[in-house]
């Protein structure tokens, strides 16, 4: 018998993290005397910052290492999951690593009654309704916390990794008991508050696993792109440019139509276009190239691209004008502009709802905190002020 | 025989409102969030416009934007091999004058753009680039410039900045610092080195806004071989939140340690007057401590980089660019 938990992480900022999850699955395995192993998904390096990632752990009870290696080894990912983590509630809205994965479902792998282990504030139904329906049924927990974001160099230590650990023992006791997991910790670091933040989640988990029936979640419209074989490339690997396009309005710039990335952003812009001063500054600088310049001079955004990098909220030099909001607070990727054209006085109204009243402001160096300021929302008609950097 | 007849004439581009809006390097790339390199991708091709081929050797640059059999380029680009910068330019460039020449192709100006990383430019590729710069070909090469071998996970490079932490060079209990060089002086190397070259630069994609636009504008309008090296905040390897890559690329410049300037015909022009400290140029420390790659830096380290920047801006012959005090003494 084969166990295979995988752990869907965002790229760099959760790397670390994945890693010493992935690992200390197999060492806790260990302990209670079965094998394992555990390596990351190769095709995800070059790792680039928020794009979805997997890192995997296989624990055998009855097979040799040398078995279990044949049998899960130097597979590019796996066809079926007992336990899938996700370490960032947004990428419930699907995952496209590259270009030749396609959007996928968060939800892809699990096996009938296998489990879901979601890091998240939210309610169950808030996480199910962005998921694919599948044809079986399996288990939602909820393990309660942020996604905890770091570094390339930095290790994180916030407890996400005990409390992980300990939730997985409350899905599956014989993949990981809560005893080994405690004794594990105990021995490695002899901090009483890693044993204990472990037990706790094991606690909290057990009472928040939810079963999704096959009637719950969305028809997932997605295809896996086909691959071309070596044979049907054309000579010299030629690829398809894309075809130079371009017009004023939502979408009048050509992209890349087979890599639309949005499944790397965890937040998204939220545009006042009542207060923009039209100064150019976020088009100009978003790396991504989103923004759509409208016939009457605004910037339009197509979110189906945007990573949520934040930059343009950063460089807008108009106070409130942009400002990032969690990507699960939304359902579409509508052009935003259309929306306040169409209805000017709800569109703004939506967008503040959307904003709610606090901005968080996080630190220049990643993972090393944030600031959160309460902020009263600007009124229609009101006037321009400017903003200050939060870098600055 | 040159294609400099037909050279492009290219119109200064005066404010963020003059900047062309058809992009040429599109959405659907697989760089970082914030990725200030993808910035200068795009911004070049901006400037340059769509008669324009395009080379770029292995780095971040081409595996995030080749997704298997997808690309986000509007404009023809090749791969080519790391460290081929110069050599795939002056390819192109020899054989668009070819073509031109049997008429297989209309005489037309079509601009030849090859860029590489630091690594790639810096490192591998000089030899390379010092040939291309010796051509007579219209050719532009750009270094974009993330301070490390970015694709493979940071490694330290020749350009990376002294006692930065990367993979080649991580923080120990014994050593704190791995890494003891100072940053290589490419732009300007080139400059000196190449006097049929008539037009190098140093740029920040975003800071001051429009300025690199415009010196990709000049350097393919002067004629002959051209060089840029730019600035990319790089999110990933230098440890910062992306939304801040703007920020990080300003403060660079305005603290001095990134001297942005232009030598045309030998003559130095600079982009940034960072002689005068205080508003000219602050105190290093405000960039340092804004990455995690320096987070292990103590007060002597950053007072030492100061020292060194210091001693650039208020010492050197040329600031910024050559190092040298020359005295014409002849013994007796
Ligand atoms: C001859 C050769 N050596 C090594 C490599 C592996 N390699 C691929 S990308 C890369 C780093 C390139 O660094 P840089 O030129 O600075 O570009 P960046 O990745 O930072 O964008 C290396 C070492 C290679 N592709 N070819
Ligand atoms: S957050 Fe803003 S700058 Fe970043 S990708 Fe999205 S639209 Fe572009
Ligand atoms: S940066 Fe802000 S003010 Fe400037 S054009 Fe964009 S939305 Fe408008
Ligand atoms: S590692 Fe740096 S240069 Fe490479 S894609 Fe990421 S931000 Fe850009
Ligand atoms: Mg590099």
């Amino acid at each position: 018998m084969i166990k295979r938990v995988e752990i869907n992480y965002r790229g760099i900022f959760q790397k670390n993290l994945a890693k010493k999850i992935g690992g200390d699955i197999v060492m806790i395995a260990a302990r209670m005397g079965q094998v394992g192993f555990s390596n990351g998904r190769y095709s995800d390096a070059p790792e680039r910052n928020g794009i979805p990632c997997k890192y995997f752990a296989f624990v055998s009870p009855d097979l040799s290492e040398e078995e279990l290696e044949a049998e899960c080894g130097a597979k590019l990912d796996i066809d079926e999951a007992n336990i899938s983590v996700v370490l960032d509630d947004t990428m419930v809205k699907g995952v496209e690593p590259w270009a030749w994965h396609g959007v996928r479902p968060i939800n892809e792998k699990v096996v009938p009654y296998g489990h879901m282990l979601i890091v998240s504030r939210r309610r169950p139904e808030e996480l199910v309704r962005f998921m694919a329906r599948k044809p079986y049924p399996y288990y939602l927990a909820l393990l309660e916390g942020d996604a905890s974001f770091a570094g390339l160099w930095v290790y994180r230590d916030d407890l996400t990794h005990e409390r992980v650990l300990g939730a997985i023992a409350a899905l599956d006791p014989q993949l990981l008991s809560i005893e080994a997991v405690k004794g594990y910790l105990w021995d490695k670091t002899h901090e009483e508050h890693r044993v204990e933040a472990a037990q706790k989640a094991f606690e909290s988990v057990r009472h928040n696993i939810h079963e999704v029936t096959p009637l719950q979640g969305i028809d997932w419209p997605y295809e896996i792109p086909k691959l071309p074989k070596w044979h049907e490339f054309s000579e010299g690997v030629v690829v398809k440019a894309v075809p130079r396009e371009f017009h004023l309005g939502p979408k009048g710039q050509s992209r890349n139509q087979l890599f639309k990335r949005g499944t790397t952003k965890s937040q998204r812009p939220v545009v006042r276009f009542d207060l923009c001063t039209k100064c150019t500054l976020c088009w100009l600088e978003c790396p991504d190239q989103c923004f759509d310049p409208t016939p009457d001079g605004y910037y339009d955004i197509d979110y189906e691209y945007c990573v949520g990098c934040g930059k343009c909220a950063e460089v807008c030099p108009v106070q409130e004008c942009i400002v990032m909001v969690d990507e699960l607070a939304f359902e579409d990727n509508r052009s935003p502009w259309e929306h306040w054209k169409r209805d000017p006085e709800g569109y703004v109204r939506w967008a503040e709802e959307k904003k709610g009243k606090h901005r968080v402001l996080p630190n220049v160096v990643t993972g090393t905190g944030e600031r959160v300021v309460e902020v009263e929302p600007v009124p229609v008609g009101g006037k321009p002020k400017p903003a200050a950097r939060a870098g600055a | 025989m040159a294609t400099a007849d037909k050279v492009l004439v290219y119109d200064r581009i005066k404010g963020v409102k003059q900047i062309p809006l058809e992009e040429f390097y599109t959405s659907g790339h697989r760089t970082c969030q914030g990725c200030e390199s993808a910035t200068v991708m795009r911004q070049f091709i901006k400037a340059a416009g769509p008669r324009t081929v395009v080379a770029g050797s292995t780095g971040c640059m081409y595996v995030a934007n080749t997704s298997y059999m997808t690309t986000p380029w509007i404009v023809p680009w090749m791969h080519t091999q790391l460290g081929a910068g110069g050599s795939s330019a002056v390819g192109m460039a020899a054989g668009l004058r070819a073509l031109m020449r049997k008429n297989r192709i209309p005489q037309e100006k079509i601009n030849v753009i090859s860029f590489c990383g630091d690594l790639g430019g810096g490192d591998m590729g000089l030899s390379g680039i010092s040939g291309a710069l010796q051509t007579d070909y219209d050719l532009l090469i750009i270094m974009y410039d993330n301070e490390s071998a970015a694709n493979t996970d940071i490694q330290a490079t020749g350009l990376t900045t002294w006692g930065a932490q990367t993979t080649f060079s991580p923080v120990g209990k014994v050593e704190r610092i791995m890494h003891r060089r100072w940053k290589k002086n490419v732009a300007a190397m080139l400059a000196v080195g190449h006097p049929n070259c008539r037009y190098v630069a140093t740029a920040c994609a975003t800071y001051p806004p429009v300025d690199f636009l415009n010196k990709v504008r000049k350097a393919l309008s002067i004629g002959g071989p051209t060089f840029i090296h730019t600035y990319d905040p790089c999110p990933k390897g230098w440890d910062f939140h992306p939304r801040y890559s703007h920020e990080l690329g300003e403060l660079g410049v305005r603290s001095g340690l990134l001297p942005l300037y232009e030598i045309i015909d030998g003559q130095v022009v600079y982009t940034y007057d960072a002689r005068k400290t205080g508003k000219g140029r602050i105190p290093v420390r405000e960039y340092l401590t804004k990455q995690g790659r320096f987070a292990h830096l103590t007060e002597e380290d950053i007072a030492y980089i100061q020292r060194m920047v210091d001693e650039m801006w208020d010492e050197w012959e040329v600031p910024g660019v050559a190092p040298f005090r020359g005295t014409l003494k002849v013994s007796a």
